[in-house]
């Protein structure tokens, strides 16, 4: 009985699951399953130089829009405020309704948007944006430089409430002072003229137009915000589509913009069903045109005579990474050789392939594949049974007796924690003779332990990338001062790499220096990397045309076309 | 009469802010934030502590409480944490009506379908029909929505395709079939029952036996004395379902893609969405008063016996 309860339920999570997080990400939380997150915002390089100017898109050619109406499921999002976007469900649609100064194009490239280029001055701390002429608010209205002057001193008023200001513009001149509330108005962005915005950040840090990218920064209409609380119901935006009907739990529709800057969406409609269903079946009765594939899925869907074979697309995964993190202060993974040990012990190829269904790929870095800085050569610490014994012997409690006792925690509700968990500790305790203790906790009880770093081993989380720069993994998750650094891990040569790193100009050396600290931090086993997320594979109606899977948010719709014989 | 039905009511309000307090007290002390949750694994501390400030959160307790009771005294019951700008009213009202219609729809199936059975167990009680019934019942019961759901689905959805997997059209719309059906199965056991021991305990009562030698047909009796007398404590039991009837069913919900009050509820609860859920717990709590009393209303017009 338990596997045809399973079998149900697991389909059923899963598939709402991947749909809502597929083709999108930027939260790093995972809820203690081993399903694939969803692709993460794009990577470019980092320490972009600035752009030509865009050409301008021919006329004729977007005007022919094919129409149409791509139906999918949803959830609800929080908020459609771009400045109080934290999470991806919101992020999803916020990228297709708003738009900024910049945006990531579907191959992760820094690309203009409302600017039609910029200029870095100032050893690299004075960004020059020329916007671009004819961007239009929804409502026809132009958009000038002190609009978006209004949208960065908004994001950054305490009033707001932004949960991500102070990630994403706090390096920005006179910013924290506002969210402070010691100013009222942020040095660091004047308007030149009525096309020119002059930006001024801290210090010369390469990955702040990556930043720039993310929801936070984008333009919002003054009248329209100032109309009152329930503004996010009739938003007045620059982006692609505009808001045409949201009933909270049932729909969103989403309708093409004429006035948009960057070519005309092809589409007319789009359409997310907000109530819910089983993802699988609903595409089946054709009553979605797309849904992701979960793990039970799997095999009836790789099957080539399968019908439903011919509409797999199969996407590059998101940038996130799994791991068991070490508190670095509670014994025993105060000593090295006990992490390395533990670490050495998981023969994750075995796991990623016979449990996970090859839906992951293990990971022996913190960096995941196709990311910024990522090092396919990292040697890491691979499964090693032999030396794992051995370094617990060596370690200074001699061995799996003297070990106290060990408890991980994961976030769950109850239930069981995993198959692929639960094969890892039986893998130490096979391969080291230790037994681990797990403990599950529900999402906000861990998340408040996890922040006060109470763990002494900690699993079920993933990290995934929000802007395509190493600084988002290697400085947030390891410097010393970092708060997200949850097992107090502390390396003073690691924190000077990063350091030196925040401001190297030189792209080449910059990913040199986070390389280095990566291979330092994997050495010291700070972490045990599990794995990235694997290939994606979604069911998409062979009438839709265009869409593609993207590894980080951005937006996408536009491009989109159906195509009916 | 009225004098009962207001002496009941004047408790409500008490009742309310007993109830406001005990969860008050648990979500202010216990574990889990709501900021720290909006913020999740990347929260900033200094965002952190900013947000709860604006938000209002690190006042003291009492403050926040006669704040809050303030607010509801007034019709309102505060802003989502979670999605950001809409009123909990806005939030849930919509979703409990929907679940309201829904498992209206699930109880008269109960009722349509229970009541009889349990009638027609008792009245084949010796024979092989009468444990037929209930074994059948109480096995079908024992699915839960959770096994039915995607078998009805499977079946009428996919092999016959006569409906749509999912979406919510209303009361009278064909959608409501299959998830009031998959619903209501498992209510069903317990209405067949209590029916069946009720009207069994009718069945053997003088005045039943008086109405037979008297000549009376047995659809009469049935009728005329059986029926009503048996039903009330099958009324009692219904009453606890009326009152249940805006609480959600998460599961039924998710699969069938109805935008009821559970999902919500469930989620509000991990993400510490506190203004929700002390909203669907006041409007709960206050749905399961009046329900009540509505029930010992009635049973004044079905049993001439009872008089308040």
């Amino acid at each position: 009985m338990k596997t045809s309860v399973r079998g149900w339920l697991l389909p059923v999570v899963l598939s709402v699951m991947v749909v809502a997080a597929g083709c999108l990400g930027g939260s790093s939380r995972s809820r203690g399953t081993s399903t694939p997150a969803g692709p993460t915002p794009g990577a470019t390089q980092p320490g972009a130089r600035p752009q030509a100017t865009a050409t301008p898109t021919p006329r004729a050619a977007s005007q022919r829009a094919s129409g149409g109406t791509f139906t999918r499921l949803w959830a609800d999002p929080p908020t459609l405020d771009p400045h109080l976007t934290s999470d991806t469900t919101s992020a999803g649609l916020v990228v297709e309704i708003f738009s900024g100064l910049v945006a990531l194009d579907t191959d992760l490239k820094i690309i203009p948007d409302i600017a039609e280029r910029w200029d870095v001055s100032g050893g690299g701390s004075v960004y020059t944006f020329r916007l671009r002429d004819g961007v239009k608010f929804q409502d026809g209205k132009a958009v000038k430089a002190a609009d978006i002057k209004y949208s960065f001193e908004r994001v950054l008023d305490p009033r707001t409430e932004s949960p991500v200001a102070d990630t994403y513009m706090n390096d920005i001149v006179g910013a924290q002072d506002k969210l402070k509330g010691l100013v009222r108005e942020v040095r660091g962005v004047r308007v030149v003229d009525e096309r020119t915005l002059e930006v001024t950040i801290d210090a010369p840090k390469p990955y702040f137009i990556a930043k720039l990218t993310y929801p936070t920064a984008y333009v919002v209409d003054r009248q329209n915000v100032e109309s009152g609380p329930g503004w996010t119901n009739k938003p007045n935006a620059t982006g692609p589509f505009k808001l045409a009907e949201w009933v909270p739990g049932q729909r969103l529709v989403l309708e093409r913009n004429q006035h948009f800057y960057r070519g005309v969406a092809k589409l007319e409609r789009v359409h997310f069903i907000l109530s819910g269903g089983v993802p699988m079946t609903m595409y089946e009765n054709n009553e979605i045109d797309f849904t992701g594939v979960g793990q039970a899925e799997l095999d009836r869907v790789l099957n080539p005579n399968d019908p439903l074979n011919k509409e797999l697309l199969r996407g590059d995964p998101s940038f996130d990474v799994s791991y068991i993190g070490f508190h670095v202060g509670k014994p025993p993974f105060d000593d090295k050789k006990v992490r390395q040990a533990f670490t050495l012990a998981i023969d994750k190829e075995t796991i990623a392939k016979e449990v996970l269904s090859s839906l992951v790929v293990p990971a022996y870095g913190v960096l995941p594949p196709g990311f910024p800085g990522h090092n396919p050569s990292i040697s890491g610490l691979r499964f090693d049974p032999v030396q794992a014994k051995k370094l617990l012997a060596e370690s200074k409690y001699g061995g799996p007796e003297k070990l106290p006792r060990i408890i991980m925690t994961v976030p769950g509700t109850g239930g069981t924690v995993g198959l692929d968990t639960e094969v890892i500790l039986e893998m130490w305790k096979q391969n080291l003779g230790v037994t681990v203790e797990v403990q599950q906790t529900e999402w906000a009880t861990y998340l408040q332990d996890l922040n006060r770093q109470r763990f002494q081993m900690f699993g079920g989380l993933g990290w995934n990338a929000d802007y395509p720069d190493p600084q988002d993994f290697m400085d947030i998750l390891f410097h010393s001062k970092s708060f997200n650094n949850h097992g107090a891990y502390k390396n003073l040569e690691v924190d000077r790499l990063l350091e030196l790193a925040r401001v190297e100009q030189d792209s080449d050396k910059r990913i040199k220096l986070y390389q280095d600290a990566e291979q330092t931090v994997v050495e010291d086993a700070a972490w045990i990397p599990l794995w990235y997320t694997g290939e994606r594979f979604v069911l998409i109606k062979s009438y839709i045309k265009g869409y593609k899977l993207t590894r980080l948010i951005v937006p996408k719709l536009k491009d989109v076309s159906i195509e009916r014989p | 009469m009225t004098a009962y039905v207001v002496r009941r009511l004047l408790w409500l309000p008490v009742l309310l802010v007993i109830v406001i307090f005990i969860t008050f007290v648990l979500g202010t002390y216990g574990p889990g934030d709501p900021v720290e949750v909006r913020l999740g694994t990347k929260a900033n501390p200094e965002a952190v502590a900013r947000l709860r400030t604006q938000m209002g959160l690190d006042r003291p307790f009492v403050v926040q409480f006669a704040d809050y009771v303030g607010g509801v005294v007034r019709g309102d019951f505060g802003d989502s944490y979670r999605y950001q700008g809409r009123t909990v009213l806005e939030l849930i009202l919509p979703r409990m009506w929907v679940s309201a219609q829904l498992n209206l729809a699930a109880l008269l199936l109960v009722v349509a379908i229970g009541i009889p059975l349990g009638m027609a167990a008792a009245r084949f009680q010796g024979r092989w029909l009468d444990p037929a019934i209930v074994t059948g019942i109480v096995f079908i019961s024992s699915l839960p929505v959770l096994i039915t759901g995607p078998l009805f689905l499977l079946v009428f959805v996919v092999l016959l395709k006569l409906v749509p997997s999912a979406g919510w059209g209303g009361l009278f719309d064909t959608r409501i079939i299959i998830p009031a059906v998959a619903i209501a199965v498992p209510g069903l056991a317990l209405i067949v029952r209590v029916m069946r021991t009720s009207t069994l305990e009718v069945l053997s009562q003088d005045y039943v036996r008086t109405a037979y030698a008297k000549g009376l047909t047995p659809g009469i009796i049935s009728r005329r004395h059986v029926a009503r007398n048996a039903f009330l404590p099958v009324l009692t039991m219904l009453g606890f379902s009326v009152a249940g009837l805006i609480g959600g069913t998460i599961i039924g919900e998710t699969i069938f893609g109805i935008p009821g009050i559970g999902r919500l509820a469930f989620e509000s609860i991990f993400n510490r969405d506190y203004p929700v859920i002390m909203g669907i717990t006041i409007i709960g709590a206050a749905t399961f008063v009046l329900a009540n009393l509505l029930i010992d209303v009635a049973y004044t017009f079905l049993d001439p016996r009872i008089r308040y």
